[in-house]
């Protein structure tokens, strides 16, 4: 493998990676969002309906 | 009204990151000149070294993280430590695999038991370790003690890292940047050290970016577990 094959075989990995991570903790990120906000809004249903 | 302001802030964090990295990019694949010895291959250092002191400040965090948590006994630290301990991890890989193509062309080999790659090595396993015991430990203050413990405990190696290569004879080459007996700027070329500079620039802004994310993560699933919890009682 030449000098530059090396070096992209290392930039690829490395930024590939992190774009694969940031993706992934997005999506992490706006389950969780979704999941809380479902939660939220079901407690003020449930705390209306008590009223 | 605080959460646009903290979605806004974190929108020009992530802009700032991404403008100083495509920026870092250039600096280091185009303007840099090649190592007079070590020819293009050498360009990897301008990943290679942002990732492993991004990695140390990380390993910094859990650190602080663990020892604010096991005082203060406060979430937000131990949200903190995990946090910057799962990034960490990203970061530490990272940085064996881009040492190992490195190493491949310029020592001839993928891999050597040399002091420096195998403290590194455990470095990351320790850290791996920490993610996996908090997994592991069903009760969450437990978890968090435990892993704050040994998030401590990891810390430990970094000094050991950075002193390894004087300690022992080494493989790796001592630092060229961090000597006590040269300024960087007379020993690197004015180039090559602002493609260093401006690739670590860019890997912080892209770590405090993260790890925010990651942190905002954390707190979601805590407020949501506590819902939960107050809904059961």
């Amino acid at each position: 493998m030449s000098a530059w094959g090396f070096v992209s075989l290392a930039y690829g990995i490395v930024w590939g990676s992190i774009l694969v991570y940031l993706i992934l903790l997005k999506r992490r990120y706006a389950s969780t969002a979704a999941d809380l906000d479902a939660l939220r809004s079901t407690e003020a249903t449930s705390s209306d309906a008590k009223k | 009204m605080a959460q646009v302001a903290i979605k806004k802030r974190k929108g020009i964090l992530g802009a700032l990151a991404f403008v100083a990295v495509v920026i870092g990019l250039f600096w280091s694949l185009v303007i840099a000149p090649p190592d007079a010895y070590q020819g293009d291959v050498q360009r990897i250092m301008y990943l290679h070294l942002p990732s492993i002191l991004t990695a140390y400040l990380s390993y910094f965090l859990v650190f602080i993280g663990s020892g604010m948590y096991l005082w203060k006994r406060e979430k937000r630290d131990d949200l903190l430590a995990h946090s910057a301990a799962e990034i960490g991890v990203l970061f530490t890989a990272l940085t064996i695999i881009e040492g190992s193509i490195w190493g491949r062309p310029t020592w001839g080999v993928w891999w050597t038991w040399d002091a420096r790659l195998t403290l590194t090595a455990i470095l990351l396993l320790i850290y791996v370790g920490y993610l996996m015991l908090r997994s592991l430990i069903e009760d969450e203050n437990r978890a968090a003690s435990a892993a704050a413990v040994l998030g401590i405990i990891g810390f430990l190696d970094i000094p050991l890292i950075h002193m390894s290569v004087y300690w022992w004879r080494t493989l790796h080459q001592p630092p060229s940047i961090l000597r006590p007996d040269k300024a960087p700027w007379e020993n690197v070329h004015p180039a090559m050290l602002t493609a260093l500079a401006i690739s670590f620039v860019g890997f912080l802004l892209l770590y405090f970016y993260l790890l925010s994310m990651r942190y905002r993560l954390g707190e979601m699933r805590e407020e949501i577990r506590a819902r939960r919890l107050d809904r059961g009682a």
